[in-house]
């Protein structure tokens, strides 16, 4: 579970890590002009309760308004603008608001005077099963091509998951990076407290791009990447599944159902058995020429959910609906009977495409061909009528278009 | 033979009595497979299809001789069942629970590698040798699937190993013993790990691995072949190949970050080092034909 900036910076904020004065700024109103009103109150607010180290002699305060929504390069797209006073911020977030993107807050903060950028990061390493700190004294930029462009510029220090983080680590750390003084011991003491988020918060990853030194010598976090691993949200409760995460209802829904789901554009629905088999499907769609409307999962634990799987498939605008399993806990018997009480109950206005094997897939498809659907045996051959029958209801759109 | 799991190996049940614990262990024992304890605290005197059952695992090895763990126990307590049967001195864990905290999983995986024990899950179906013992639950019955044979499987996926094994079956393969690593983003044990067993095994004539994006196992196999050190014929089919950066896609460890965990980049490392990678489940087989021709086998 992806936080946003806002919510990372609370926990930041939370565990001793400076971040920027704010104020948060919900986007709930469909009017943008309401919008507008209530950030250039908040840049008033946030004037009013500072005593500004920012502040010109007769200007006004600089302040950010950033977009909070789960996106990389929000600068580049223009979702990122520093203003200076309330009605400049106000205009700034109408030029966000129109970008075009479903935007859920916007985070109004006052700009800290930067000197230098920092980047840090903690994650999990699989292969050695350990945690290891990244940071750089070249903040701000993205880690991937740094890693790649200049690896020699990346410092990376490995946390024995038994015995925590030292502090001869994190002070090392500091110098590695080349900071002295005040500004290495604020560095070390951020990179204790972050640690300290991401072994208490059950992180995936913790990440502070870029960490801010300011003229006077402050160390602030200028944005935060917080991941929380989903598997652990049931010792984390603190942190629940909210509809701004997703890209739609129908991926909203499935996640808080546990069903893996994603949203796409094409044509044809997945509702597959299996995330392997799912993810082998998707492919083979793709080789063929199609287009996938959804990629849905429900295997495993939620075998039983073929009513449910149809219905977030049929939120889509697809032709059809592709079910290919392959299950062994999964029985092939039970799932077929599911799928065939799903199109009594909700009655589906596209085709469905059966490839549906495994444990008593006999009983499945006699089940399947009571109902009137083909069983296939073949997941290509399955695939490739899905393909043709989104093809063919193109064709017909088409030409009743024509005429 | 086999690897990890043979006709002899001693096996406990931990969470023996739960639904799927009772379940699948009747299926291990009718294949064949030697469970010869069961765990569930507060049921010790208890016995699940004449298996005894202990407090816990402490008890049971003080009592019979217990070689390999097979844990039916949720993901929330799966560190705690894990260490308890490390700290029995069992060496060989398989874990099928989907959903450990990816942080508990760093600590089995260091604890483990510590004690050099290998424990394998979670997210997996388990291990099986067909015709001769299993640690999970696999459909053995299939025989269009689980066919006793000369090809090493190692998946990190369950239906889609159903899949593509059918294929190495119709091409006229058999299994000797397939590894579920499992789906998740820290698998307790990785696929290079299984390598020197299999080039060991005499039973074994190749490897295929089915593979997915995400993480970096399908390249340690890669470096593994390049280093000489596994010298078997290999074929791997790996999916993913059009799935979008970003995605988490079904699994918990397939999902492309930044620029690792691309199938491109798996694809080039085992070609680079001599293995045959198909694109689709459906061209496994020809190509698991091929490199045993090429290494002289039948």
């Amino acid at each position: 579970m992806k936080l946003f900036e806002y919510q990372g910076k609370a926990v930041f904020q939370a565990a001793g890590i400076p971040v920027p004065e704010s104020r948060l700024v919900p986007c709930t109103s469909a009017s943008v002009a309401v919008i507008a009103g209530q950030v250039a109150e908040a840049v008033r607010e946030l004037t009013a309760a500072s005593s500004s180290d920012n502040k010109p002699a007769g200007g006004d305060t600089a302040i950010v308004v950033k977009a909070q929504l789960d996106m990389g390069g929000r600068g580049k797209a223009g979702l990122i603008h520093v203003a200076r006073g309330p009605e400049a911020a106000a205009e700034a977030a109408r030029t966000i608001m129109g970008k075009g993107y479903t935007i859920p807050a916007l985070l109004v903060e006052r700009a800290v005077s930067i000197d230098r950028e920092l980047y840090l990061s903690i994650s999990a390493d699989a292969t050695s099963a350990n945690f290891v700190i990244l940071a750089s004294a070249e903040g701000g930029v993205d880690i991937e091509d740094l890693a790649k462009n200049r690896p020699e510029a990346i410092r990376r220090v490995v946390v024995d998951p038994f015995r925590g983080l030292q502090g001869y680590q994190s002070r090392g750390l500091a110098y590695d990076l080349g900071l002295s003084d005040n500004v290495a011991k604020q560095f070390a003491a951020m990179v204790e407290a972050l640690y300290r988020v991401f072994r208490g918060k059950d992180a995936e990853l913790a990440e502070i791009n870029p960490v801010f030194i300011t003229t006077s010598g402050e160390l602030i976090a200028g944005d935060s990447k917080l991941i929380i691993d989903d598997n652990s949200l049931y010792r984390q409760r603190e942190f629940q599944l909210a509809r701004e995460q997703f890209d739609s209802d129908a991926a909203y829904e499935a996640a808080v159902e546990g069903i893996p789901y994603l949203q796409f554009d094409g044509d044809i629905s997945l509702m597959c058995a299996g995330a392997g088999l799912a993810t082998t499907v998707f492919d083979l769609v793709n080789y063929g020429g199609g287009a996938v409307a959804n990629y849905l999962e429900f295997g495993g634990p939620n075998y039983q959910k073929a009513q449910r799987a149809m219905e977030l498939c049929l939120k889509n605008q697809s032709s059809v609906i592709l079910v290919v399993t392959f299950g062994t806990i999964a029985r092939a018997d039970v799932m077929a009977q599911g799928i065939v009480d799903a199109m009594k109950l909700l009655k589906p206005d596209r085709p469905i495409v059966t490839c549906i094997r495994g444990t008593n897939e006999e009983e499945a498809h006699e089940t399947l061909r009571a109902a009137g659907l083909e069983p296939l045996l073949d997941t290509e051959v399955a695939v490739q009528r899905a393909i043709d029958l989104a093809a063919a209801r193109k064709g017909r759109e088409k030409k009743d278009g024509r005429a | 033979m086999s690897i990890y799991v043979n006709r002899e190996t001693r096996i406990l049940v931990q969470g023996i009595t739960g639904n799927e614990g009772a379940f699948w262990s009747k299926h291990m024992l009718d294949m064949g497979s030697k469970v010869v304890a069961g765990v569930t605290p507060g049921k010790e005197g208890q016995k699940v299809h004449g298996v005894p059952v202990f407090h816990s695992v402490a008890r049971a090895v003080a009592s019979t001789e217990v070689e390999a763990a097979m844990l039916f126990v949720p993901p929330r307590f799966t560190r705690d069942a894990v260490y308890e049967a490390l700290d029995a001195g069992i060496r060989k864990v398989v874990t099928i629970a989907d959903g450990i905290p990816l942080q508990d999983q760093i600590q089995i995986r260091a604890h483990a590698q510590s004690l050099g024990a290998q424990v394998v899950g979670g997210n997996t179906s388990g291990v099986i040798s067909p015709g001769a013992s299993m640690l999970g639950m696999f459909p053995y019955w299939i025989e269009r699937v689980y066919k006793p044979g000369t090809i090493g499987v190692m998946t990190r996926s369950g239906s889609l190993t159903n899949e593509v094994t059918a294929m190495v079956v119709r091409a006229g393969y058999g299994v000797s013993t397939l590894v579920g690593v499992g789906g998740d983003q820290v698998p307790l044990s990785r696929f290079a790990e299984f390598l020197p067993a299999y080039q060991a095994d005499p039973a074994t004539q190749a490897v295929v691995i089915i593979g997915e994006l995400g993480g970096t196992m399908e390249e340690e196999v890669a470096a593994e072949i390049a280093a000489g050190r596994f010298t078997k014929p290999l074929v791997a089919f790996i999916g993913g190949r059009t799935a979008p950066a970003g995605k988490r896609m079904g699994h918990a460890g397939a999902i492309v970050t930044g620029t690792t965990g691309t199938v491109a980049s798996k694809v080039a490392a085992l070609e680079a080092a001599g293995a045959l990678v198909a694109d689709r489940p459906s061209a496994v087989g020809a190509l698991l034909q091929q490199a045993m021709q090429k290494a002289g086998h039948q």
